[in-house]
């Protein structure tokens, strides 16, 4: 293939995913099918490795990865990753604005750092605390909270803008949203690791994904084993040091001859500048390297073991350290042991119907907010320390922005890592993630003597019905069996300050009884008007 | 033999409905020689009248009900911008009767656009979420086909402030803009049981122009309902009764909560409409708080027997 075609093939590729991917995050107006963004974030790293280790799906994604890595070297990085082409996109935005870039010559690799990184999430995933560990160093949800926590509103704001305009053309094709912010705490991440991505990128191009990128890291290491690398043929090379201006992950050493495959993310560049074709794929898994190359100065491998070792022992009881503490504190969050086993099973927050659970939930999901995004009520917002430190930024249901819509399982349609199944309708009616309470002496029947009944006007399941109460009036009443906690009753309650039904969440997912009434017979017809 | 009595109870009811019919006069006029006949002498105010259709297809019953009251182009005249307003307050589809249904409204928006309406205009400030309500309740589609605009409840950019000065506890509102500057207000709810106000019909329905719809609840629901009234009547209520829902209103749980009654309701008197509506479903129309509130508050009649009850059966 000529190398020029391949660079191409590989922007096209790479601009495909961020499109699509970026189209589904942003989606306020749920016109993206489910299927784009749930295929898209599916064969993601991470996801996809999660998804194969806790069985939720046959997912094979990770292994292609994993071989296709072995074999050409880091082509995920530039035409998968939506934070890597993210990243080739500010790249590219500031060689547009400044007509002149800086060539990056070529750096040592910062082999201490990666190796923190990556050992940290390691060490994190054997420990337990793989969900918090992946959901902050994984590239493919730190792109997703990227685009679903800051730019999705800000879109909704420049679309809200532009109904006004629209409008008075009399074109009716837009309409007002209510931008969804997340809360500051859950926001911070997301806006430091876009500050972070966006100074490396502009500074020093791929340095992010080269340092702090634990994927990267992982995918270096394999790739600078890579059955065809590319190398620098010095037959050819005029040491022009084109390659040199174009190369994003300054792993190019031209005095030396060498490439550090482990840096390079396959973007190809360097072989669409060359006219020499100084630069090519070779099969190096040969006895003999057919180019003599210099030995790189500095490969992982010759970082000396002793410091290594140091760091990684380091790594290991920070992490340990952490993952304890956050243990500890989200223990601290259960009630008190109580002889009930509703007690014991009490969450202060909830997740989202498919998790089965508190602690599996926060286990698998790396909060990428593709739920978020896609969740048409809003209902699933990112939660700060409610589920503990393990769970920041996960979603949780909130019932103060919205209620779950009965009929809708969005969030196990998009889920790419098993966090959240996807139960079919019928399981999904019965799925019973929390549970109502009510507060009698707060209801505005009593408290007001007028008829409300919102919450049972809403109530999906008939949980919650309505009892003669009173001189005419109407008394909501539960039922526990139910009762599936979706909070609908919660958030159509008009008491204020305080509603006076609200569900509190279960650790333990359960199955709600159904109500099944005969037909309804009643008034019987006269085959005539009753007036 | 008229009394008295009789001509006062239906002054005091045409007094109600006057400023919302006033484009009527031509159907009142035509009605007038038959409500004078008995006293020639001294002009009669006539009663509201109701059109109740049984026993047909919806579009039939509609079809049917429209031309005893003269046709749309009674109430819809050439140019004029019209609103009609369904209840699209659940995402249900439309054999589960939670949402008034996508073939009755059709037909009220093609009437409206054959009447030479200048434009038809769709919204509901719903329950559930607004896009997934409009599109499985398949008012969405009946849009599309139609070409009627479907406006966005869930935009309070839309809504304004008014003073209700007429209503009791109600007395200020966000109203959505469609509401206040339509030329004619189509209300089309569906017939449902109701959880906390007994019944849905007509003046229910209204809920959903309104921004602000927990303040109802939290300070007086029936007498909020009534409240709205005073500020502006639909000029034409069409009540679709084809399968009521008889419990678990008014989101109801499945087909089953569904009494199939064939019967189409239309008229201007939102509550001679509503009192028809709690007939249907064996209530007691004073039973049901806001039609007697609306009743002493003058805004319609809840009295049957002082409406001009058109009964009609298609077959």
């Amino acid at each position: 293939m000529p190398p020029k075609l391949l660079k191409w093939l590989r922007v096209v590729v790479a601009m495909a995913v961020l499109a699509a991917l970026t189209a589904a995050f942003v989606d306020f107006r749920g016109l993206v099918p489910s299927w784009v963004g749930h295929r898209l974030a599916e064969i993601q790293f991470v996801p996809s490795l999660i998804a194969l280790l806790t069985g939720a799906s046959l997912s094979l994604a990770y292994v292609i990865i994993v071989i296709v890595t072995l074999a050409f070297g880091r082509i995920y990085c530039s035409a998968i990753c939506p934070l890597g082409i993210l990243q080739d996109v500010i790249i590219r935005l500031k060689q547009l604005l400044k007509r002149k870039s800086l060539p990056l010559p070529y750096s040592r690799p910062h082999n201490w750092l990666r190796q923190i990184f990556l050992w940290t999430t390691v060490v994190a995933v054997v420990t337990g605390g793989s969900g918090f560990a992946l959901s902050l160093l994984d590239p493919y949800s730190n792109f997703g909270r990227i685009v679903s926590d800051i730019f999705r509103p800000l879109i909704s704001l420049a679309n809200n803008a532009a109904v006004g305009i629209t409008d008075k053309f009399g074109w009716h094709g837009l309409f007002r949203v209510v931008p969804s912010w997340a809360g500051i705490g859950a926001l911070m991440v997301p806006v430091f690791v876009l500050m972070l991505v966006v100074v490396l990128a502009m500074w020093r191009g791929r340095l992010y994904c080269n340092t702090v990128c634990p994927v990267g890291t992982l995918l270096g290491w394999l790739s600078q084993r890579a059955a065809f690398r590319l190398q620098n043929d010095q037959g050819a090379c005029r040491k022009c040091a084109a390659c040199l201006r174009a190369c994003k992950a300054q792993c190019i050493d031209l005095r030396a001859g060498s490439i550090d495959f482990s840096r390079c993310v396959a973007c190809y560049d360097c072989m669409g500048v060359c006219d020499q074709h100084g630069i090519k794929y070779r099969f190096a898994w040969a006895r003999k390297a057919p180019i003599s190359t210099p030995a790189p100065p500095a490969t992982p491998d010759a970082v000396s073991d002793p410091q290594r070792r140091a760091f990684i022992s380091k790594a290991i009881v920070g992490i340990a350290g952490a993952v304890g503490i956050s243990r500890v504190l989200l223990a601290d969050e259960k009630s008190p042991a109580g002889s009930a086993e509703k007690i014991q099973n009490f969450s202060p927050v909830i997740c989202p119907p498919g998790s089965a659970g508190v602690e599996r939930f926060i286990d698998r999901c790396t909060a990428c907010h593709l739920c978020v995004s896609e969740c048409p009520t809003g209902v699933l917002q990112p939660a700060f320390l409610d589920y503990g430190l393990l769970g920041l930024m996960k979603p949780c249901m909130d019932y103060r922005v919205a209620f779950c819509n009965f009929d809708c399982h969005r969030c196990g349609e998009v889920c790419p890592d098993g966090a959240i199944d996807l139960l079919d309708l019928a399981a999904k009616h019965l799925a019973k993630i929390g549970e109502a309470h009510f507060n009698k002496d707060k209801c505005v029947v009593v408290t007001n003597g007028t008829d409300c009944a919102a919450c049972s006007e809403h109530c999906p399941t008939k949980a919650v019905t309505t009892i003669p109460y009173g001189n005419n009036l109407r008394l909501p009443s539960l039922n526990d069996d139910l009762c599936i906690g979706c909070g609908a009753c919660e958030y159509a309650c008009p008491v204020k300050p305080g509603k006076a039904i609200t569900v509190t969440g279960l650790r333990e997912h359960s199955i709600a009884k159904k109500l099944i009434e005969p037909k309804a017979t009643l008034p019987k017809s006269t085959g005539d008007f009753p007036f | 033999m008229k009394t008295r009595r009789d001509f006062i109870k239906a002054g005091l009811a045409l007094g109600a409905s006057l400023p919302l019919v006033a484009n009527l006069e031509k159907l009142f006029a035509a009605d007038a020689p038959a409500a004078t006949a008995g006293v020639p002498a001294v002009p009669v105010a006539p009663k509201s009248i109701l059109v109740a259709v049984r026993d047909g297809e919806r579009a039939a019953m509609l079809d049917k009900a429209m031309a005893e009251l003269g046709g749309m182009g009674a109430f819809v005249k050439k140019g004029q911008t019209v609103l009609v307003k369904p209840n699209i307050g659940w995402d249900s589809p439309p054999e589960l009767g939670a949402n008034t249904h996508p073939e009755t409204v059709k037909r009220v928006v093609e009437m409206c656009q054959a009447a030479g309406a200048k434009s038809v205009s769709i919204f509901d400030n719903t329950c559930d979420q607004w896009q997934r309500a409009y599109a499985d309740s398949g008012i969405e589609k009946v849009a599309k086909d139609t070409g009627a605009i479907l406006v966005n409840g869930k935009d309070e950019t839309l809504y304004r402030q008014v003073g209700i000065p007429n209503g009791k506890k109600l007395q200020t509102a966000k109203v959505h803009s469609l509401v206040l500057d339509s030329d004619v207000f189509v209300n089309v709810p569906v017939l449902k049981n109701h959880a906390g106000s007994r019944i849905t019909a007509c003046m229910k329905n209204l809920m959903g122009i309104i921004w602000d719809r927990q303040f109802y609840h939290r300070t007086d629901l029936h007498q909020c309902i009534a409240d709205l009234l005073t500020l502006k009547k639909p000029t034409l209520n069409i009540l679709d009764a084809y399968a009521p829902m008889v419990r678990n209103g008014p989101r109801g749980k499945s087909a089953d909560d569904l009494v199939v009654m064939r019967t189409l309701l239309v008229s201007t008197d939102i509550v001679a409409m509503d009192a028809a509506g709690a007939k249907l479903l064996n209530l007691q129309p004073s039973d049901v708080r806001h039609i007697a509130i609306a009743a002493e508050m003058k805004l319609g009649t809840m009295d049957l027997e002082q409406v001009d009850v058109r009964r009609l059966k298609l077959a």
